[in-house]
Order: structure tokens, then C-alpha cells, then sequence
């Protein structure tokens, strides 16, 4: 999506209830992978429903790949009757989830996600392991290369989390005093 | 040291959570302000009474859970030799602001370069 940062605005100016999960949430982890669209996961309150329509109206929304001129009225009504939508906007691609494989709604993934600063706003991710976890759930074969890649991640952070160990006494160069006797 | 790594991470994102700082935290913990800050930092273990009693004062609950250890796939590690590690380490050094642009910038690249192709491909 070229327009992330209108659209993290757009939903935080409005309040929407929402964790961003998919190639955003890799590439926020720290994935080299490209992604052309944005996926979020959407609390399906009847509040949250008319502040999601209200903040992407202005982007005016249409079903991806579907011929022009359908009845698609972007609308509370639509989105109350629909679960998960595949959107293409004038700032881009956006998938807006009620609810996704192995992860349930948004109630469900709040307690899997943590809150990123994103272009000045606190943002929630899909943590990491729950990322792969989603992955290996949808259970696609183009997603293989995909999870090892976040498996990698996974062990990179994990290695720079590790506290460096203080070198063995032996392999310390040695102090005056040492190589005094020495 | 992946699970220490763990603890470091959740302690610090229920304190975030809770909008507090290191030292608010430690004070209703009934701790030191160094104490979580070397929590934080994955420099100590603290133990399961320790780490619930941190949790909750942040006004959260730990909950303990077994379950069996995942077990290498063949096919993913297969892949993961071919994962270029120095891009994910460099991306590791950036902020997530940058790692969202450099996609936003690539995105726009990659369209560029497709409006040049089509452009290319009329004159022929």
C-alpha cells in the first residue's frame, strides 16, 4: 500500500479498533519481504463498524478485481452484513478481516499483538510468533518461504536479546599484573 | 535464552501497555526501578512470583500453560537456508517507521519501473 502512513492516520483519528497482521506486520518485525497491501484485523462492534466506514470513505473503496459499476456501497450496512472484505482504495490494497484462520476475531489477537510506534502512532502488530503462527495456519505452499524467512527474524532477535556473556577468564587478554609474572 | 528474551518482551509491552515508566512500575510492584529495567533489558530471570507480582501491578495476569515443544519442520528449514539473514539484520537496526517506508518506496520503484515498460513497449 502507498499510502500506509494516510491510512494509519485516517484509522487512529477515528479510533478504529484494529491489529495489523500480515506482510505489514512482517515488514514491522523486520522482514526484507515487499508487500503490496495491508491486513487488518477489525473489531466487529457496532461503534467500531461505523468509525472503520467513516475513516476509509475518504479513499472510496471498492471490491478488489470486481468490474466497475456494481451496487458496492461502501456503507455500516455492508459491512455489518460482510465479514471479511479484499478493498482497493485511492491510497491502495487493503484486506479488512473480521476474522482469520487461526487467529479468531480481534478480541481473540489483541492478547497476541503488541503496540508499535508507526509514523507517530501506536500501532497494533500481531506479535512476531502468532505472525507464523497465522502462517502456518492459512496453510498456503507460497507461504513456506514466507515462514522461514520470520523464522530466521525470530532467531536474529532472539540472538541480539541475548545478553553477551562476559568472556572466560582464560580467554581475557591478560591483565599487568598477569603478564607481569608471566 | 529465548525464553528470557520472552519475559523481557512481555514485561516491557504490559508496561507500555499500562502507560507507565520503568520506575511507576517498580514502585507498584514494590520493587526497584533497576530491577525491571534489568527485566527489560533480558540481563535477569525473575521468577514465576517475581514476574506475576510485576504483571500485576502493570494490571495484568500471567497465566502458565504446557504445551508440547513445536518440532522442526523439514520443509521450512529446508527454506531457511535460503533466507539472506544480513537484509533481516539490517532491518533489525532500523526503526519500523523506516522499515514501512523502504516497502512504500519499493512499491512506488516497482511501479515506475511498470509505467516505463508500458511506455516502452507502445513506441515499439
Amino acid at each position: 500500500m502507498i499510502g500506509l502512513e494516510r491510512l494509519l492516520e485516517a484509522f487512529a483519528d477515528a479510533g478504529v479498533e484494529f491489529i495489523v497482521i500480515g506482510g505489514i506486520a512482517a515488514r514491522a518485525h523486520g522482514s526484507a519481504r515487499i508487500t503490496q497491501d495491508v491486513d487488518v484485523v477489525y473489531a466487529r462492534s457496532d461503534m467500531n463498524i461505523g468509525r472503520l466506514v467513516s475513516a476509509l470513505a475518504p479513499f472510496t473503496p471498492y471490491v478488489r478485481g470486481a468490474p466497475p459499476g456494481l451496487p458496492f456501497a461502501w456503507s455500516i450496512a455492508t459491512v455489518t452484513a460482510g465479514l471479511n472484505f479484499t478493498l482497493t482504495t485511492t491510497i491502495g490494497d487493503i484486506d479488512l478481516l473480521g476474522e482469520v484462520a487461526g487467529g479468531g476475531r480481534y478480541e481473540d489477537l489483541v492478547a497476541h499483538s503488541v503496540s508499535l510506534d508507526a509514523f507517530g502512532h501506536p500501532t497494533l502488530v500481531v506479535g512476531l510468533a502468532w505472525l507464523i503462527h497465522l502462517k502456518r495456519a492459512a496453510g498456503r505452499p507460497k507461504d513456506f518461504e514466507v515462514i522461514a524467512e520470520l523464522e530466521a527474524l525470530q532467531e536474529e532477535i532472539a540472538l541480539l536479546s541475548t545478553p553477551r556473556s562476559r568472556p572466560d577468564a582464560a580467554d581475557r587478554p591478560p591483565t599487568r599484573s598477569r603478564r607481569a609474572r608471566a | 535464552m529465548r525464553e528470557l528474551a520472552t519475559v523481557a518482551s512481555v514485561v516491557r509491552e504490559a508496561r507500555k501497555r499500562a502507560g507507565l515508566s520503568q520506575r511507576a512500575l517498580a514502585e507498584r510492584a514494590r520493587t526497584a526501578q533497576s530491577v525491571i529495567g534489568r527485566i527489560e533489558a533480558g540481563l535477569s530471570s525473575p521468577s514465576i512470583e517475581t514476574l506475576a507480582r510485576v504483571l500485576d501491578a502493570a494490571g495484568f495476569e500471567l497465566k502458565v500453560e504446557l504445551s508440547p515443544k513445536a518440532r522442526p519442520d523439514p520443509v521450512i528449514e529446508a527454506y531457511k537456508h535460503d533466507v539472506d539473514r544480513t537484509l533481516l539484520r539490517a532491518n533489525l537496526g532500523k526503526s519500523v517507521d523506516e522499515r514501512l517506508r523502504v516497502n512504500v518506496e519499493m512499491l512506488l520503484f516497482g511501479n515506475e519501473l511498470r509505467r516505463a515498460m508500458r511506455i516502452a513497449e507502445q513506441a515499439e
